[in-house]
């Protein structure tokens, strides 16, 4: 069966971003189906994030439309099936008054009716995404006082809270140490094949995550959509994306 | 001690004062975690404005007071959207501007006095019943909202983006959240005083936040400063007769300061 016939949870089209006349994105068109997995690479500076920011309408683009589950982005009301954790995830402001549980039940916020609060169900829901995470001893600790890996932990699962059909990761992974990055990402590939979460992950690791992910996106300006990342992953195209880079890349993959 | 309590004017002190311990601490945990502290400060400047007019054409000063406070919040907010300001300076601008006019405008209409000085530092002597129904119709309905939105506006503190991203509607609430403001600094200035309603928002938060406790904790430490510190500051007020806004805001330092050595590192 081809994506093609399905509505896509992202549809994209001419988009561009321009900021005081010069072009930070210009022209992409892209969509994304239900229960993918995709890799978003490129140098910084090439509107990786930029993008991100036009999908989740934190950004207004210069020119295109952004269709979310076919709906235009202004029109859209069910932010609950989107869970996002931004680039700053692991650096929390240590003086912030919550605990995990805190932070975790924001996530089931957009769930539930203006007056209700927290049923039974939202309760265990919230347990379940903290157990999920191997967070739920850390339930009435200060996130201030978690390590990196720690509070990557706690932001997702503060994403998966709100039961999200597709989760967004903006490189969450500033402050976390190599043994919290590996099973994050062995936990991705998880959440994707097992429960069907359509995951767009923006890393500059990708030689790890290789296996996993089913397309790849390399933004530098322009956007170039290859579907068989494993074949794209050839030195010399990563010369062209990043230029010297690429090297650290190639061996970094050999290493794991 | 409880002889005070005699007295009618110390009755209506007390209700109003400790409505507005409730009602600043509460809106001021939001405030604080905003980053949104010198708002307060620039708010109560501005209801300032608001009790010049009321004092110079004869309408009621508190009621004046909202409305000036509400419009500048609103100010704030559309130069803090529309244009590429500072927050800060957009503030400091609005403070200062705000106490001018007030002056310029008392001094016009010869209200210059001891009254004045009462909006500014607090006086428990100048709280009228009707005053004390005012803050107790504001008051209610802005704690009513605080209370129903509390969750949305702990989110919104942490991280206004992906708050948005997940469906709350942040404009609208911090919108909402600088107009309860307003209102509560607007009802204050009879207890508190204009020129310290700012410390009674910030302070009983900033000491909460010592105690490194989950957002609920936080809130109810506040509240139980803030309480406190209307309580004793009142008191000395009536016994030594001091502002009342003077003796409010040394009581919550003193809170804070040994807040500051009981979690000293």
């Amino acid at each position: 069966m081809s994506l093609k016939f399905k509505i896509p949870i992202f549809d994209v089209k001419n988009l561009s971003f321009n900021v005081r006349g010069v072009d930070i994105l210009s022209h992409i068109s892209l969509e994304i189906f239900h229960g993918e997995y995709i890799a978003i690479i490129g140098p910084n500076g090439g509107g990786k994030t930029t993008l991100i920011r036009m999908l989740l309408g934190l950004e207004e683009p210069s020119t295109g439309e952004v269709r979310l589950f076919g709906k235009k982005l202004k029109n859209f009301k069910e932010w609950h099936k989107i869970g996002f954790v931004p680039q700053r995830a692991s650096l929390v402001d240590e003086n912030f008054p919550a605990t995990v549980e805190d932070i975790v039940k924001m996530g089931r916020i957009a769930n539930r009716g203006l007056f209700a609060s927290f049923s039974k169900d939202d309760a265990k829901i919230i347990d379940d995404a903290m157990r999920k995470m191997d967070i739920i001893d850390l339930k009435k600790k200060m996130v201030g006082t978690l390590s990196g890996g720690q509070r990557q932990r706690v932001m997702i699962a503060r994403a998966l809270a709100s039961s999200p059909e597709i989760l967004i990761l903006d490189e969450p992974n500033t402050g976390v140490d190599m043994v919290s990055q590996q099973r994050f990402y062995k936990l991705l590939a998880t959440l994707n094949k097992k429960e069907n979460i359509t995951i767009i992950f923006i890393t500059h690791d990708i030689g790890v995550i290789a296996d996993d992910i089913g397309r790849l996106f390399t933004i530098n300006q322009k956007a170039t959509i290859c579907n068989n990342p494993k074949e794209t992953l050839s030195c010399e195209d990563m010369s062209t994306l990043y230029g010297i880079e690429a090297h650290l890349l190639h061996n970094h993959k050999h290493e794991h | 001690m409880l002889e005070m309590f005699e007295y009618d004017f110390m009755q209506r002190a007390f209700v109003a004062g400790l409505f507005i311990a409730i009602l600043a601490s509460i809106s001021g945990t939001f405030i604080v975690l905003k980053r949104y502290s010198l708002m307060s400060e620039t708010l109560a400047h501005s209801a300032l404005v608001g009790v010049a007019v009321g004092l110079v054409a004869g309408y009621n000063p508190l009621w004046m007071a909202v409305i000036v406070a509400i419009a500048s919040a609103w100010l704030i907010e559309y130069l803090r959207s529309t244009f590429s300001l500072y927050s800060d300076a957009i503030l400091s601008i609005i403070l200062s501007g705000s106490l001018a006019l007030a002056v310029t405008i008392v001094s016009l209409g010869g209200a210059f006095n001891n009254s004045l000085f009462s909006y500014l530092f607090g006086s428990i002597l100048s709280v009228s019943n009707e005053d004390v129904y005012t803050i107790m119709f504001f008051g209610t309905v802005s704690l009513a909202l605080l209370l129903i939105f509390s969750k949305e506006l702990f989110f919104i503190s942490y991280d206004e983006e992906v708050a948005q991203t997940s469906g709350v509607r942040v404009k609208l609430l911090n919108f909402l959240l600088v107009t309860i403001v307003a209102i509560i600094i607007a009802l204050s200035i009879r207890v508190v005083g204009t020129l310290l309603i700012g410390a009674l928002m910030v302070i009983p938060t900033a000491s909460a936040l010592q105690y490194r406790v989950g957002f609920r904790n936080t809130l109810l430490i506040s509240l139980f400063f803030a309480l406190f510190s209307v309580i004793f500051g009142m008191s000395i007020s009536f016994y030594f007769s001091m502002p009342s806004g003077a003796t409010i805001v040394l009581s919550v330092i003193g809170f804070f300061i040994l807040s500051l050595i009981i979690n000293k590192k």
